[in-house]
């Protein structure tokens, strides 16, 4: 009877800490070929300027967020304040990131190593080798790549969900989609009381 | 993040931008040829000989320069300054942001959205407030503070402030100041930050000691 009580607590242990994330309303997941996922950003001869609402901890700053395309994989991204300080200056690749600048306030390795995740995951170009199964044919395409979930609305990226362990991190809205290209973007964080609303500037991108 | 972050960044721009715009009675480009011992003299005593600016107004055209840009992100508006403690800096393209520094607090318009920040208690302010203050009138700026060098670059005289202290050290390299050869009046403020990216802040149809209704103030 102890031995059955502690391999239950074993087990109840290891498998509350060690869960995976449920995509609401799926009910299983299959092997694709793989597909292109999130090419908004593939261009290398364009770079795009976003006027920037962010609001952090009931703060709100508001700037530019600049995004120059080095390779599908590889950008540069830079936020900055209005007042033309530059608060994050990053380039992200598939798996690293490099730091050119990161204002004095904010140069903290657990806060940079966020925010070059979430340019990373609004940025890249990635292919997705499964794709969420649904009970009925009425749900939107949802592939995965990399562990996160690529949500399609007619041939547009609409959504992208990062995961980490059992939960939704943050959470990319795309909406208004022109010429291959969201006008807007909806940036939420699922942990911190963070979150980005990003509006297209056509006259200040080079495209 | 810190919960304070947004008052940080209005905070170190308006120290900075207090200094730069408003060194007036002082003063890089590529090129730039530093000014002999006369030269700075005499530059100095031009500055001397100018009315004391009690009130300035001028439009801006803001320019933030990034090293992987092929063109800057542009923006611009109006400036008004009353001696001895009112600012209002104001954007109108391509989005409205009004700011207005009075009374020891600094109110912000963000597209209609109102809010105001206590600076009573900050010891900075105060010191750059005397600053600036100071510069106005004819004073000369603090040399523990700043390293100073003067150049001549074509007709204009430049003036390279690059700060010696630590905190100021953080989020910026040098500013520099270009004076018109015409009636020495501040036309570009450039501030470098630590990474060589820059802001660069043209002035134009500047006007010294105009009456400035109060109503520029209003929020």
């Amino acid at each position: 009877m102890i031995r059955f009580l502690t391999i239950s607590l074993l087990l109840t242990l290891l498998l509350t800490s060690c869960g995976t994330y449920k995509y609401p309303t799926s009910s299983g997941i299959r092997s694709i070929a793989p597909k292109e996922v999130n090419t908004y950003y593939a261009d290398t001869a364009q770079a795009y300027v976003y006027r920037t609402r962010l609001t952090a901890f009931q703060k709100e700053i508001n700037g530019n967020l600049v995004v120059k395309s080095i390779s599908p994989e590889t950008h540069r991204l830079a936020l900055l304040s209005d007042f033309g300080q530059t608060l994050f200056d990053i380039s992200v690749f598939s798996d690293t990131y490099v730091v050119h600048y990161a204002m004095a306030d904010l140069n903290k390795k657990k806060v940079v190593k966020e925010v070059a995740s979430l340019f990373r995951l609004l940025t890249s170009r990635r292919f997705a080798t499964e794709a969420l199964i649904f009970p009925t044919q009425q749900y939107f395409p949802v592939y995965v790549a990399n562990g996160d979930y690529y949500t399609y609305e007619e041939r547009n990226l609409v959504e992208i969900k990062h995961v980490k362990g059992s939960k939704e991190r943050f959470s990319v809205r795309f909406s208004d989609v022109q010429d291959a290209l969201p006008q807007q973007i909806d940036i939420k964080h699922k942990r911190y009381p963070l979150s980005l609303s990003l509006q297209l500037d056509s006259a200040q991108s080079e495209l | 993040m810190k919960a304070n972050l947004g008052y940080r960044i209005v905070k170190n721009w308006v120290k900075l931008m207090l200094l730069a715009v408003c060194l007036l009675p002082l003063a890089g480009w590529a090129q730039m040829k530093a000014m002999s011992a006369q030269e700075v003299q005499a530059f100095q005593q031009a500055l001397k000989q100018l009315a004391t600016v009690k009130t300035l107004s001028a439009d801006f055209v803001q320019y933030k320069h990034l090293s992987f840009m092929k063109k800057p992100v542009e923006s611009s508006g109006k400036l008004f300054i009353v001696q001895p403690d009112r600012l209002s800096w104001s954007y109108t393209a391509p989005f409205n942001y009004k700011m207005v520094f009075k009374d020891n607090k600094i109110f912000i318009n963000d597209e209609g959205k109102k809010r105001s920040m206590d600076l009573g208690n900050s010891k900075q302010f105060e010191k750059i407030s005397k600053l600036v203050t100071n510069s106005m009138q004819g004073g000369r700026y603090d040399e523990k503070e700043f390293a100073v060098a003067y150049f001549k670059d074509g007709g204009n005289d430049v003036v390279r402030l690059t700060p010696k202290l630590s905190e100021a050290k953080k989020y910026i390299q040098e500013i520099v100041l270009r004076f018109s050869s015409t009636n020495r009046q501040v036309q570009e403020v450039k501030l470098v930050e630590p990474s060589k990216d820059y802001t660069r802040f043209v002035l134009k149809n500047t006007q010294i000691n105009k009456q400035i209704h109060d109503s520029v103030f209003d929020y």
